[in-house]
């Protein structure tokens, strides 16, 4: 008797434990409110707080919605996402980079092609920049709708130039000159942190635009072309004019990140920063007026395009195992209207994708300059960290920190890059 | 009623074992397998390639800078924290300081307390090459030409790295080894004071005997922790500059969630298993213990 009672309270407990897991989820799937996962990187203020709103304003409109929420911080994102889009249950929506980073999604069949809800919905998508959509088209087919745009620039402090008599350098010699200056007069020539090594990609992509010619960076950025050997000169040139720069970087950049190199120059003790537009909202607070932007000046010698500027636009994709297109459509339609795009200006400081967003009522005088560095470059190119197969990225960044330290050359850079080209492109056959 | 309940025992250790078996037992087998297939985080099929991952392992000079900076670690880590923390020890245990001992035990133990993310972000700014307290301890006792960016070179990143974990581990270690030492008959202690022997001489012929199946569980937990350690390099330095302070566990990240070689990963983490089990194999030879206390 006394055994059965133990036997039966065990399995109670026991069964009661597995119960408590399973039931949480079913719960809430009321009679037909739809659930969609939404999936964001910013868990940091004041984005974190905007998506809230966001998603607030969008279930008020929406009751037969309801949005779950998750963010995960920048380097966490591109992997966790990679993680969760294999699981069984991704999310519905979620935020993507463009190029390459979008495209690996699109291959493995993770992204719905949303070609359909742009043709169908002229109203709507007609609104949005339409060169911005190319970076999430593959093969014809868009995957991602394009949420805010951005560049990278040199941004400099105006009060440091005046008082040193410095004039913005136009090219890439007098950008020198003009860190020689600084330097001598005590200050931080140029802040830079490359503790996190995708600050270093944002000077390579920039330079190898400026160094090689378009249409040898097109073939040899595609994973699949087999001709693209990254064998150019202007590569191997491109890392030694990064290295130019280095005499005037901050003290130890391997051992401090993008964030530090920010504050550096915030606090004014630096002279230029190499900065996405996106953070003049972030600097503009503390340097207000002495702040100013100027595009990576051009290269002498070099074979790319002069009047280009890296910018890409950052994106929302479908899942394509969601059980609600059509509702998840509605949700990125919202995030994406140009109500929402004028908004997000203003309270996160990130262009939208939005035509006519940036004006004078949301933005500062320095953020409607900025975005016309955008709409003037005769070419954007997008992130290199995501323009390029990851297996090259990484070959590029470790390689260029060990350059940082003195313990390689950039050919010695160029040769390891060539050997991760080689393997990508053989395994993409 | 004894006989009766013959499978009651197994009984109550049943949650335990089942937990075990899903959660520990079932992965490590899963792993194995998984190492000899070449698949991604989201990839449908994997491919079955034998033994190309372990292959290509060998061939990876990144696995031995991981594994020399593992060693490194296990090394470095053996003499701080196990024989540092012995010496702490007997230091705290002896007669002349017990009155403060309780405060020194105190400040070692607190920062095993304080989480690994807080102290490695708390390093970051002490090794701040330009407003960290290191660079500025050496500024001030007018060693400049010693100052350096110690997370941002390669051959003082990982040393570097070693240093945070002696820093926060060996309060841990000594807090064994104080009660081993309590543990020891004070009648050993005073027969060697009639005998006259210093205080040198007990500790080597009565302390360091006494203490040696302590000894056995704080080498095994420091060479286990050396070789499976992740935090402090991940979060110090992210494995750079370059690969020059990968570890194994840093390794195996970057290749899993970086690279999307889930294989390959797979293949590291079998790798990290073998050399755990082969260092507690070879102590519990060494250490024969369990037959003698």
């Amino acid at each position: 008797m006394k055994k059965l009672l133990i036997l039966s309270i065990i399995s109670i407990l026991f069964l009661s434990f597995f119960a408590g897991c399973s039931k949480s989820s079913s719960s809430t799937n009321g009679k037909d409110v739809v659930e969609l996962k939404f999936f964001h990187r910013w868990p940091n203020q004041p984005k974190k707080q905007y998506f809230e709103k966001a998603v607030k304003e969008f279930e008020k409109a929406h009751p037969n919605i309801k949005i779950k929420t998750e963010a995960v911080l920048n380097d966490s994102y591109k992997e966790k996402i990679r993680v969760v889009l294999g699981s069984s249950t991704p999310p519905d929506v979620y935020f993507s980079w463009s190029g390459e980073f979008a495209y690996n999604f699109a291959r493995q069949g993770q992204s719905l092609d949303l070609t359909n809800y742009v043709n169908e919905d002229k109203a709507w998508s007609d609104q949005i920049i339409a060169s911005q959509f190319n970076a999430f088209t593959l093969d014809g087919k868009i995957y991602g709708i394009p949420w805010s745009t951005d560049g990278k620039a040199f941004f400099y402090n105006k009060k440091i130039f005046k008082d040193l008599n410095l004039e913005v350098p136009t090219t890439w010699s007098k950008l020198l000159d003009v860190s020689k200056k600084v330097k001598a007069a005590g200050l931080t020539p140029i802040t830079f942190g490359s503790k996190a090594p995708w600050t270093i990609s944002h000077y390579i992509g920039t330079l190898n635009q400026l160094m090689v010619p378009q249409e040898v960076i097109d073939k040899d950025y595609d994973p699949k072309n087999p001709e693209g050997d990254f064998s150019h000169p202007g590569y191997v040139k491109a890392l030694e004019k990064f290295m130019e720069l280095k005499p005037y970087f901050n003290k130890g950049v391997n051992s401090v990140d993008h964030e530090y190199s920010r504050e550096l120059f915030n606090s004014g003790k630096a002279a230029i920063g190499f900065f996405q537009l996106a953070e003049i909202g972030l600097i503009e607070p503390s340097l207000k007026e002495d702040l100013g932007v100027f595009n990576v000046p051009g290269v002498e010698g070099g074979e790319g395009n002069a009047n280009s500027i890296t910018a890409a636009p950052e994106g929302i994709m479908i899942s394509s195992k969601t059980k609600h297109p059509k509702e998840a459509m509605e949700f990125v339609k919202f995030l994406t209207s140009k109500e929402k795009g004028t908004e997000q200006l203003k309270e996160v400081s990130e262009y939208s994708a939005v035509k006519g967003t940036t004006t004078e009522a949301n933005a500062s005088k320095l953020q409607q300059e900025a975005i016309n560095l955008i709409v003037n470059a005769e070419q954007t190119y997008l992130w290199f960290d995501t323009a390029v197969d990851i297996k090259i990225v990484d070959a590029y960044l470790n390689g260029t920190q060990l350059m940082l330290d003195g313990k390689k050359s950039p050919e010695d850079v160029m040769k390891d890059v060539r050997a991760a080209a080689k393997e990508v492109k053989a395994s993409a056959k | 009623m004894q006989n009766t309940n013959k499978w009651l025992p197994y009984l109550y250790i049943a949650p335990c074992l089942i937990f075990l078996a899903l959660f520990v037992y079932y992965p490590i087998v899963e792993n194995f397998f998984y190492s000899f297939y070449d698949f991604s985080a989201f990839s449908v099929e994997k491919t079955f390639v034998g033994f190309e991952n372990f292959l290509n392992l060998f061939k990876d000079e990144v696995f031995y800078i991981a594994l020399k900076n593992n060693l490194w670690y296990a090394l470095i880590s053996i003499i701080f924290q196990v024989f540092g923390g012995l010496i702490l020890a007997a230091i705290l245990e002896d007669k002349l300081i017990r009155l403060v001992s309780g405060l020194f035990r105190t400040v070692f133990f607190l920062p095993v307390v304080i989480s690994m993310t807080v102290i490695a972000l708390l390093f970051t700014f002490v090794y701040n090459p330009d407003i960290g307290i290191l660079n500025g301890l050496l500024n001030m006792l007018g060693l400049e030409n010693l100052t350096r960016a110690w997370l941002g070179e390669s051959e003082t990143a990982i040393f570097a790295v070693i240093a945070v974990s002696q820093w926060q581990s060996i309060g841990y270690i000594m807090m064994l080894f104080i009660v081993a030492i309590q543990n020891i008959p004070q009648e050993l202690y005073e027969a060697a004071d009639i005998d006259g022997a210093g205080k040198i001489r007990k500790f080597f012929s009565i302390t360091v005997p006494q203490v040696k199946e302590m000894f056995f569980v704080t080498t095994l937990i420091t060479l286990t922790g050396a070789f499976t350690v992740f935090n402090e390099p991940y979060i110090l330095t992210g494995g750079g500059p370059g690969n020059s302070s990968e570890v194994l566990g840093t390794l195996l990240y970057h290749s899993a969630f970086g690279k999307d070689q889930m294989g390959y990963a797979s293949a590291v983490a079998t790798v990290i298993l073998i050399i755990t089990l082969i260092v507690s194999l070879v102590q519990l030879k060494v250490f024969k213990t369990g037959k003698d206390v």
